[in-house]
């Protein structure tokens, strides 16, 4: 009876502990959570001009090496073949090594042809689709415009850029000018047809995007409302695109109309269109069957291990960590940003998928500023070049995460998809389509709250 | 008497506790702030204009030298040329101990130190009738067939042994304009720094007072520590490591004049130049910083930047040869750098945020 007893009273005792075992941990309340993490576990404390170019924490020594392999040939120039070290520039290029468009692994500046210039001109024919919906390239200029050339051999066509400015005034008094760039495609080597599409593109900075790639499809998708259902003014459309890689259609998440979905392909097809070095992937020159062509039979120029480890060394770039956070300003810039419906398109949070091979890329709470949707900003910012899903007017939300940083990495910063805009109000200002009613609220917003609003981002 | 006795218990008391009160380290607060100011004055005035200025005064004799040899080709101009290169490349590789500013936002590095050489583009250069002036070299659409690079190829030849006679005139006019595009260059830095001109060196001194580029002098410092942390890991990372892992000479920067281990030892040399305040005039430098607040720090990093720099002398060779003779030598180079660029991170870095908060 005794032993009867005790064990009761021992089964008392254990119940509360069992039942304590399984309950489920509580979620963090978000003021326990450190707000500087934008990429979560990938995030680097460092807010000089070096910023974007760590690599994130918890690589073992063979992946530092295959990082640091990848940076050096990030930074690599490329030399026309044959040559000992990094042949294959070219015959027709834009510019010579990565590191020269994405300047300090950031943005670069909107020019075009210059040694330090990182636009590019993509072209296609009108009204006509390849048989993956994308882009048909012009006979004579393919996708994308080589404005450069070695020695002795004509670049394609020259680009030259105008600006027309225009003044906006807040109620507050404040005028922000505005600069409207007009493209001029002269001395083409060729002619190009009567009608034929461009869209100028700034080389965006490419830390990060190993984690923009490790969010799951459905968490993309679960933002998407292309028939804005919820009335709020904001689609949110999925760009669609052809891998060549892989052969087959996949969700678009890179490039600045979300026309590439795997990080190996965006490498290999800026080293093979922007540099001329081909591989594996694109192991045609772009200047394939016109005058230019070296006529060499040494493609693919770039090694396999040279490209998985520059892609390698992309998707292993750690996110700077947000500054200043706990400022009063700032904090009140983040309520803003939210209010007006920034938030809409430009999303705070996500989590990552898992991915056993990078832990610190995997199930991460980062605070990437974006949805990796196609939305429709508006006549003011519209190519009028579709590209797969995406129309002559719809642009991928840029992540935000490093924008306070840019003018760090890169001297003066510049904004947008043309680096039209040079600072965030001018920015702002262009937003127009499914943006136009945040920008509408930005610009009733006081001047405090509008200095609030600069501050945050500033922070990011 | 009892009395007597408290009385001097009392005082032994006080006297022992105040004998354990730890000495004033630094001074006070206010030295410190002035310290902060001083050194970044300091490192304007001292470290970064005067060897712009140099790296700009050895680019116009490199220059001269290259007309020189043009006039008259003999053995002694080609080598007085060669001298003038080794001395600009000095110059530049210990102005890489603070690779921040102009330096970095305008591409100075890029215009002046592209690598490798365009061997292709540049024979076909030299065959054309492009006349070579100034501005045709500055027309040209690859910064590799510009800069120190090309110069010293010409002045070389690929085993290193060219013979004055042996330079054709063609190359000689290439190499005058490739000389004086390379002073313009180092012109255009120096002013990009100075008063009257760029000023830059006035965003560093007014950091967290009125300067533009820092709004806060932890800014600068960070960018300071920022740089000498990536020239550490350049050198033993990058430049030193990739043609000692792949076991190939052709990867080495300064191939033709044999001068890569110099490069790599300058780059350390200007590394100190930045945190000693050293290379002109007797100023403060970072050194005096952390001393102010923590001695042992300041040491290791001394000891550490002085075995850095003393460790490349065990390379015997030329770097394209000691990659495969002298592989235990290098591993001690890269050694002594890693164990530098780590104090840097972990104690120079978390030291500027922790004291430098203005």
């Amino acid at each position: 009876m005794k032993i009867q007893k005790s064990f009761i009273v021992t089964a008392f005792l254990l119940l509360p502990v069992t039942l304590m075992m399984c309950r489920k941990p509580g979620t963090f309340n978000e003021d326990e959570i450190d707000p500087r993490l934008s990429g979560g576990a990938a995030t680097v404390f460092d807010e000089t001009s070096r910023a974007f170019t760590h690599n994130i924490n918890g690589l073992d020594s063979r992946d530092l090496h295959v990082h640091g392999l990848g940076d050096s040939r990030f930074e690599g120039s490329f030399v026309t073949p044959p040559a000992l070290i990094n042949p294959g520039l070219g015959p027709v290029f834009n510019n010579v090594s990565c590191i020269s468009c994405h300047h300090n692994d950031g943005k670069g500046t909107p020019t075009f042809g210059s040694v330090n210039s990182s636009m590019l001109m993509r072209l296609s024919l009108k009204d006509i689709e390849d048989a993956h919906g994308g882009p048909v390239a012009v006979p004579g200029f393919g996708l994308q415009l080589q404005d450069v050339s070695t020695f002795g051999i004509p670049a394609e066509a020259k680009v030259s850029i105008a600006y027309t400015e225009s003044a906006y005034t807040f109620a507050d008094g404040e005028t922000v000018h505005l600069r409207m760039p007009a493209y001029t495609i002269q001395n083409a080597y060729a002619s190009l047809p009567a009608d034929y599409l461009f869209s100028p593109r700034m080389a965006p900075s490419v830390f990060g995007i190993g984690l923009l790639a490790n969010i799951p499809e459905s968490t993309i998708l679960s933002f998407a409302d292309e028939n804005d259902k919820d009335h709020d003014g904001i689609s949110g459309k999925p760009n669609y695109v052809w891998n060549p890689h892989t052969g087959t259609m996949q969700l678009g998440r890179f490039g600045l109309k979300a026309n590439t979905s795997e990080i190996k392909v965006q490498v290999a097809s800026a080293y093979q269109q922007d540099m001329g070095v081909t591989n594996s992937i694109f192991p045609n020159e772009s200047s394939y069957g016109q005058i230019q062509s070296d006529g060499l039979d040494d493609d693919p120029e770039l090694p396999d291990s040279i490209l998985n480890a520059v892609a390698f060394y992309v998707r292993t770039l750690a996110v700077p960590a947000r500054r200043n956070v706990a400022d009063a300003g700032v904090k009140q810039g983040e309520k803003i940003f939210t209010q007006i419906n920034c938030t809409g398109c430009h999303k705070p949070t996500i989590y990552t998928g898992v991915d056993v091979t990078a832990p610190t890329l995997s199930n991460q709470r980062i605070h990437p500023y974006t949805d990796l949707l196609l939305h429709d900003m508006g006549d003011g910012l519209a190519d009028n070049r579709p590209d797969f899903a995406a129309t002559g007017s719809e642009w991928r939300t840029p992540p935000l995460w490093g924008v306070g940083l840019l003018q760090r990495t890169n001297g003066i910063p510049y904004y947008l998809h043309d680096g039209r805009a040079r600072t965030f109000e001018e920015a702002i200002l262009w937003h127009g389509g499914e943006a136009a009613q945040a920008k509408q609220k930005f610009t009733e917003l006081s001047t405090a709250d509008r200095k609030s609003l600069m501050q945050f981002l500033k922070s990011l | 008497m009892k009395k007597f006795q408290s009385i001097w218990f009392i005082l032994f008391i006080f006297f022992s506790i105040t004998a354990c009160r730890k000495a004033k380290s630094g001074g006070t607060t206010d030295d410190f702030d002035t310290l902060k100011q001083t050194v970044l004055a300091d490192f304007v005035d001292n470290v970064a204009i005067p060897q712009y200025q140099n790296f700009s005064a050895i680019a116009n004799t490199l220059n001269a030298d290259v007309v020189a040899l043009d006039a008259d080709a003999t053995e002694v101009n080609l080598a007085k040329a060669r001298q003038s290169w080794k001395d600009l490349r000095t110059s530049w590789e210990q102005c890489e101990g603070f690779l921040f500013g102009p330096v970095e936002d305008d591409n100075y590095d890029p215009n002046m130190d592209t690598w490798p050489v365009d061997y292709n583009q540049l024979d076909s250069l030299l065959a054309s009738s492009n006349p070579l002036a100034i501005s045709d070299i500055q027309n040209l659409s690859t910064l590799s067939l510009r800069g120190f690079h090309p110069i010293e190829y010409i002045l070389w030849g690929v085993d290193g042994n060219r013979s004055a006679a042996s330079i054709t005139a063609r190359e000689k006019t290439y190499m005058i304009s490739l000389t004086k595009d390379l002073q313009n260059n180092a012109n255009s830095l120096n002013s990009s720094w100075i008063t009257g001109a760029g000023n830059f060196g006035k965003e560093v001194k007014t950091a967290g007072s009125g300067s533009t580029v820092y709004s806060k002098k932890q800014e600068v410092y960070l960018a300071i520590t920022e740089a000498m942390i990536g020239i550490c890991d350049e050198v033993g990372g990058g430049k030193m490591a990739e043609p000692f892992d792949a076991l190939d000479s052709n990867i080495v920067e300064s191939p033709f004049s044999n001068n890569s281990t110099i490069d790599f030892k300058n780059n350390i040399i200007g590394l100190g130049n930045v945190y000693n305040g050293t290379f002109s005039g007797t100023g403060k430098g970072i050194t005096n910083l952390v001393a102010a607040k923590n001695v042992s720090l300041d040491n290791k990093i001394k000891q550490q930047i002085s075995a850095a720099v003393s460790s490349f002398n065990a390379i015997t060779l030329s770097y394209e040869e000691a990659i495969f003779d002298q592989r235990t030598q290098i591993t001690s180079v890269r050694t002594t750098l890693e164990t530098l660029k780590t104090t840097l991170e972990e104690a120079l870095k978390p030291f500027i945020v922790q004291y430098i908060t203005d």
